[in-house]
């Protein structure tokens, strides 16, 4: 018999354990320190300003903040469009994951497709598309009603709480359709078969049983609606500003626009940021509850493909509704903005000799926008990098390692989840401009970045962690056995197998990066604008056809990037 | 006893996209009779589930007919199709199925629920189920708390509250593990003896359908191989295959010649055995490892030597070289012989069939890859 | 190869006592199955041996190496052990083609890649794996991805090989391939196998000799598999290795009975121990047989028929036993009719202290 080894003296295995010990410790204390870095001492700052003035505790300012009728309407304002989005988004979404998870509608693929790609796009494209369209004033196709049918007055107003509704239920439903249609898919189709043994008729199953069972699917799609609207900027910025109609979010963009940056509109900004704190972690308390409650094991037993609903006649209806819908809500608000980019001035009539390429030549000449998507190309590509690893190795710390103040550190990772962009955007500006070891990132790209490395690192902790909890330790063990150290089964082993995971907690980060306006918006300087806010700043400043062929060439690098990105995940074998 | 199913000439046909069509269920005919329990047995893809599916109306049919309690369901002929939930049967699932949104009560009162029943009806039938399926005390418990043997009770409790005079299950104990099985298969034939329903039961496991019917059907890729008892069929398989799926078997390929059946490959000894009349010239005897009884060289028999020896939990089993072909024997194991020990066979009413298929074996397994 | 011995081992997790005082010797060139019930720590000697769980006493030694000692204060880490191990959930690296998974730990050997390839291919040869070198194990059957695990604890000539419930996941059908297929592997090799399992009907087609645990951690019996089976030490070993019947027996003036509620007369031998009371009479359901001359009557309760046997509950007395009738005595003597009495005889029957406070089904 051969040995490899001979004996190995039992010094040597003691050392190999202190050193692994002392791995595992720098791995930890590095988490702890990024995370206070990046995640806690912005949220800090923003309390800090909100309640003390040059270290003494003033509330006064905070008061009169919280108890302005402006504000306190912006609140309403929130309340009541998030909870409409919410309520309608979940109702829609509800409806077409039935249609093309139970029945037999034609063409479901290609269906299942498009209702994903609103999902794809920046609301506040669709927002600036739709304002093109029905705008109180000057929206072409009110126009074109009011000339058509002789009317007085336009007759849609998109420029209200029920307009900014509607852009955010277009684009926000795919939330609950997407949860419901996974649901309805991996649900045991005997659960429903039974029913019908039963001797209940095709309705009363659709209410007593599947609806109930899809339940905790339709409530984790509904709350992430509720939560997502609470804290959105681009679509009441777009909609909302020409009739003041305010929310939180844009509440908080104007006190500081109007202050000229100033340290008293950022301490204003400060408190109401609290105030739509406590609204978004009021909502997310409530999503813990309800989705704690209500969950149930409805995927087991043999697969079996699920028995079709027969529409019969209604098939054809609903296959136009189905239809319609993507058209009004994919087709129409492109199309929409492709046209506007052709136009020589805003306002003339859609006709082909109105039409010219000079917005793309006047656009791309300006000095700003090559600059923008290199900024956002840059901010988002390395926040993206940085996040995923970093986002990895909390999840590593988190699953693996286990150390004392594990919650601790899932907590501090996950809390930026809780905290909207603005709010980020206001903390990091306290924490970063030279109050803090005198480093002043103001008007700087690196902001930016810290901003994004904030905002998007839940998103490559939770891949991460998830694909760790896959990794069973029997495959770490094995590799032990087999001679590998620890150092070399991580590096074998288990690095290799969350490597998609990672990819994905990448592209994750990336694509919502290069299309975000929110955070960046209160961030940039004069020359570190991203594709998001050059857009939008373009549009403010009155240039429509410009930001529209901007928004054009944006909405061009998202299909093109989104079609690399299913390849990739597509191509990848094994695993 | 009238019959409460039939099935006439029912077909099912499949296209698929990889292996074209396929018969799923070819030219099915049975009566089951009235408080019958009847077994689908048949390994996968024979087309058992199909038929069940069929019955319970989850499925058309391609050809034929089915009634159920005299009335007719399913008539390809008549364009005639009855929806599941009005053919009036209980069914209970592999995956139990049961509502993991409703507690047992409410899970049980469903069907009550659906037909209407007045409240204080509904109360006395689902505590009367549950008392038959030993759940009373559960009643506000919700599923998920509960133990597979425990869903599965729901599951029958749910299907025996309205009464159905005919009882589909389908792998109901395939989920559940040995022992629980055993208790189940107990309460099922306690439930039928009490209610007198009609069973269809599927299960590829024939030990469970030997111990649960009356009388059972074995299939094999899509068409009816034998129809009838345990025991007949255990003891009279019509082919090799029933034989082979009923239990452990053994065979030995035999030549015949003048009247003798000689093993493969071994000229001097015959085996001693009469040779059926209508054999041919070469034939397959099919016995079972514990029909065969092992004595001592003197004591007639087939001649021969333990050539291994093999210690199993409840009996020992040894192989016997029988011409060029190992013939498997398993006893108590209060039969003891050593290994290279001299010993005779004896073969116990075997059955004889003729050699090899190859076509069937290829068929079935194009049939493994749909 | 090498044999193993365990050497007083004791773990406990908390207060939580897996293993107390363990001691077990595998000898070399052999299979031994460690057999005994979930939860009575038989895959944390396993985890002890293979270095992934420290114990809190004793030794551990491969054949002249010391792996683990407690006293003398040595632990030599998993990857330097040199012991083969088969996962039960097979724990194939996924990324990784079959020749990668199996040419792994020789990598970590770092020795010359010619070398490499060829005794991975030798060792995919003994498995019959060589087909699917390129393979990644996703494209595989499980049959086939535990074939993959062999492989790779076999290319390295480890001491000794672990299998840990290798085959649980696997179909009847294959399973008992797989069996067939270890126990030849073994023989090529002369390899030292500690097989890990709660079945013990495999444990008994495979080994050479078994090791039976209980609940508490403790070795109940380790022999040959007839020894255990012919002979099994305790009450825990007659009763894991299959089904059982058992009946008290008392001691009166006019002799042995036994106690069913009503007692009746019992002809056989009974050892003097037992005859001291407080025993039960244990017999197997298959060593129970018709023999309408003994004075022994029983009632037929019901009867069904299982393919293989019939299956009895007979009463005797307010007692219910449990009968397995072959086939072959159906055949040659005839079945029983419920309702029927007829009279049994037990054979091979054998008497253990009654349980305290325990129901004896």
């Amino acid at each position: 018999m051969k040995k490899y080894y001979g004996s190995v003296s039992a010094d040597l295995a003691a050392v190999d354990g202190r050193k692994r010990l002392n791995m595992d410790k720098i791995m930890t204390v590095l988490c702890f320190v990024l995370l206070m870095i990046i995640v806690v001492i912005p949220i800090v700052m923003i309390i800090y300003n909100a309640f003390f003035n040059e270290g003494k505790l003033e509330v006064e300012m905070f008061v009169q903040q919280v108890t302005e009728k402006k504000n306190l309407d912006a609140m309403k304002n929130t309340l009541v469009i998030a909870l409409l989005t919410t309520i309608l988004g979940t109702i829609m979404g509800v409806f077409y994951a039935w249609l093309l998870g139970r029945s037999d509608i034609p063409a479901k693929g290609l269906m299942r497709a498009l209702f994903n790609i609103p999902y794809m796009f920046p609301p506040f494209l669709g927002a600036m598309a739709w304002d093109m369209m029905f705008n109180g004033r000057s929206g072409y196709i009110n126009k074109w009603l009011v000339q058509l049918f002789g009317l007085k007055s336009m007759p849609i107003n998109i420029n209200s709480v029920w307009g900014i509704v509607f852009v955010e239920v277009s684009y926000y439903f795919p939330f609950v359709f997407m949860q419901v249609v996974s649901a309805l898919e991996r649900m045991d189709p005997t659960l429903e078969e039974s029913a019908r043994i039963s001797g209940a008729r095709q309705r009363q199953v659709i209410w007593k049983i599947t609806l109930p069972l899809v339940k905790p699917a339709i409530s984790a799609g509904a709350l992430l609606i509720l939560t997502t609207s609470l804290a959105h900027f681009g679509v009441p910025a777009i909609l909302g500003y020409a009739k003041r109609i305010y929310t939180l979010p844009t509440r908080i963009y104007a006190v500081i626009y109007n202050s000229g940056g100033s340290f008293d509109g950022i301490r204003q900004g400060a408190a109401l940021s609290v105030m739509l704190v406590v609204v978004v972690s009021a909502a997310l308390i409530l999503q813990n509850r309800i989705l704690a409650a209500g969950s149930y094991d409805i995927i087991k037993g043999k697969s079996m493909r699920p028995t079709l609903i027969k529409l019969r006649g209604a098939k054809l209806p609903l296959f136009l509704l189905a239809i319609l819908t993507l058209v009004l809500i994919v087709i129409v608000p492109l199309v929409m903005i492709v046209l506007i980019s052709f136009l020589k001035a805003y306002g003339l009539p859609l006709e082909l000799k109105n039409f010219t390429l000079d917005q793309y030549k006047a656009v791309f000449s300006m000095g700003g926008t090559i600059d923008s998507i290199r900024n956002s190309l840059f901010v988002s590509i390395t926040a993206g990098i940085i996040c995923m690893f970093l986002g990895t190795l909390v999840a590593y710390v988190v699953q693996k390692i286990k150390p004392k103040g594990k919650g601790a550190l899932e907590v501090i990772s996950m809390l930026p989840y809780a905290i909207p962009g603005t709010v980020l955007s206001i903390g990091v500006i306290l924490a970063w401009s030279g109050r803090i070891a005198g480093i002043n990132l103001y008007n700087t790209i690196w902001i930016i970045l810290v901003a994004y490395l904030a905002r998007y690192l839940s998103f490559s902790m939770k891949t991460s962690s998830a694909a760790l909890l896959q990794v069973h330790s029997s495959l770490e063990e094995a590799s032990r056995v087999c001679g590998a150290s620890h150092t070399e089964s991580l590096a074998d082993i288990t690095l290799p197998l969350i490597r998609p995971a990672m990819v994905s907690g990448f592209f994750l980060i990336f694509l919502p990066a290069m299309r975000e306006v929110t955070t960046s918006i209160l961030l940039y300087g004069p020359h570190t604008r991203t594709l998001g806010v050059q857009i939008y700043t373009l549009r403010d400043a009155g240039m429509i056809p410009q930001a529209a062929a901007l928004a054009t060439v944006a909405i061009g690098i998202i299909i093109i990037l989104n079609t690399i990105v299913t390849k990739l995940t597509r191509d990848r074998k094994g695993v | 006893m009238a019959d409460q199913i039939v099935l006439n000439h029912v077909t099912k046909r499949f296209t698929t996209k990889t292996l074209g069509d396929i018969v799923a269920v070819d030219d099915f005919n049975l009566n089951d009779h009235e408080g019958e329990c009847f077994s689908f047995l048949g390994p996968s893809g024979c087309g058992k589930s199909t038929t069940l599916r069929m019955i319970a109306g989850f499925e058309d049919l391609t050809e034929g007919e089915i009634e159920l309690c005299g009335r007719l369901v399913s008539s390809r002929k008549k364009n005639l199709y009855v929806q599941p939930e009005d053919r009036g049967l209980g069914m209970v699932f592999q995956a139990f199925a049961v509502w993991p949104h409703m507690n047992v009560f409410e899970n049980v009162a469903f069907p009550l629920r659906i037909q209407k029943v007045n409240k204080t009806d509904i109360v006395k039938r689902v505590n009367e189920a549950l008392h038959h399926t030993s759940l009373t005390g559960l009643e506000n418990v919700f599923p998920g708390d509960l133990s597979g043997g425990q869903q599965q009770r729901i599951a029958l409790a749910r299907a025996i509250v309205t009464n159905p005079k005919v009882m589909l299950l389908d792998e109901p104990l395939s989920n559940l593990d040995p022992k629980l099985r055993e208790t189940m298969r107990f309460e099922i034939k306690a439930l039928q003896r009490k209610f007198n329903f009609t069973i269809i039961f599927v299960t590829h496991d024939q030990s469970e359908a030997m111990a649960i019917s009356d009388r059972m059907m074995v299939c094999d890729m899509g068409k009816i191989m034998q129809i009838d008892t345990p025991e007949n069929l255990y003891n009279k398989p019509c082919n090799r295959f029933v034989h082979n799926f009923l239990g452990e078997s053994t065979f030995i390929n035999v030549v015949i010649r003048d009247g003798k059946a000689y093993p493969k490959g071994h000229t001097e000894q015959a085996l001693d055995l009469p040779v059926p009349v209508n054999a041919s010239a070469e034939m397959v005897v099919a016995t079972r490892p514990n029909e065969i009884a092992l004595t001592g060289p003197g004591e007639g028999g087939f001649a021969t030597h333990i050539e291994k020896r093999i210690f199993l939990t409840d009996r020992t089993e040894y192989l016997v070289p029988v011409g060029e072909q190992l013939l498997k024997v398993q006893t108590p194991h209060r039969v003891t012989f050593a290994e290279g020990e001299a010993c005779a066979v004896h073969l116990v009413e075997p059955m004889w069939y003729p050699a090899d298929d190859a076509a069937a074996e290829k068929e079935r397994a194009r049939r493994q890859l749909v | 190869m090498a044999n193993v011995t365990f050497d007083n081992i004791t773990f406990r997790y908390g207060n939580n006592t897996v293993l107390e005082h363990f001691s077990l010797d595998v000898e070399s060139g052999t299979i031994v199955c460690l057999v005994g019930p979930s939860g009575c720590g038989k895959t944390t000697l396993v985890r002890a041996l293979l270095g992934l769980i420290k114990p809190e006493t004793g030794s551990i030694t491969v054949g002249d190496r010391v792996l683990f000692d407690a006293k003398k204060r040595i632990n030599v880490p998993a990857e330097k052990r040199n012991i083969g191990i088969v996962f039960q959930d097979y724990a194939v690296w996924p990324h990784m083609t079959v020749l990668e998974n199996v040419s792994y730990p020789l990598k970590k050997q770092r020795r010359p890649k010619e070398e490499i390839r060829q005794r991975a291919m030798h060792a995919l040869e003994q498995v019959h794996m060589t087909e699917y070198a390129n393979h990644l194990p996703n494209q595989l059957s499980g049959g086939q991805q535990q074939r993959v695990a062999i492989a790779r604890a076999l290319v390295v000539d480890s001491d000794v090989l672990v299998m840990d419930e290798p085959i649980t996941n696997l179909d009847a059908k294959l399973r008992e391939e797989m069996l067939l297929e270890i126990r030849m592997i073994q023989k090529r090799l002369n390899a030292t196998i500690l097989y890990i399992t709660h079945d013990q009907q495999s444990a008994l087609q495979l080994c050479d000799k078994m090791a039976i645990m209980q609940q508490n951690g403790t070795l109940c019996q380790y022999g040959s598999d007839e020894e255990i089976i012919l002979h099994p030490a305790n009450r825990f070993t007659f009763e894991f290795i299959g089904v059982s019947n058992f009946i008290p027996v008392v001691k009166e003036p006019n002799g042995m009975m036994l106690d069913c509620g009503d007692r009746i007369p019992y002809a056989g031998e009974v050892p003097a121990e037992a005859a001291q009371g407080g025993y039960e009479l244990g017999v197997r359901p298959n060593d129970i047989v018709f023999d309408n001359t003994s004075p022994l009557k029983a009632r037929v309760d019901s009867r069904v028929f299982l393919g293989s046997e019939y299956n009895y509950f007979l009463s005797v007395g307010q007692k219910q036993i449990r009968v397995q009738q072959s086939m072959l005595d159906a055949r040659t003597k005839g079945i029983a009719n419920e309702g029927e009495t007829v009279g049994i005889r037990f054979l091979n029957a054998r008497f253990y202290p009654a349980r305290k406070g325990a129901e004896t089904a």
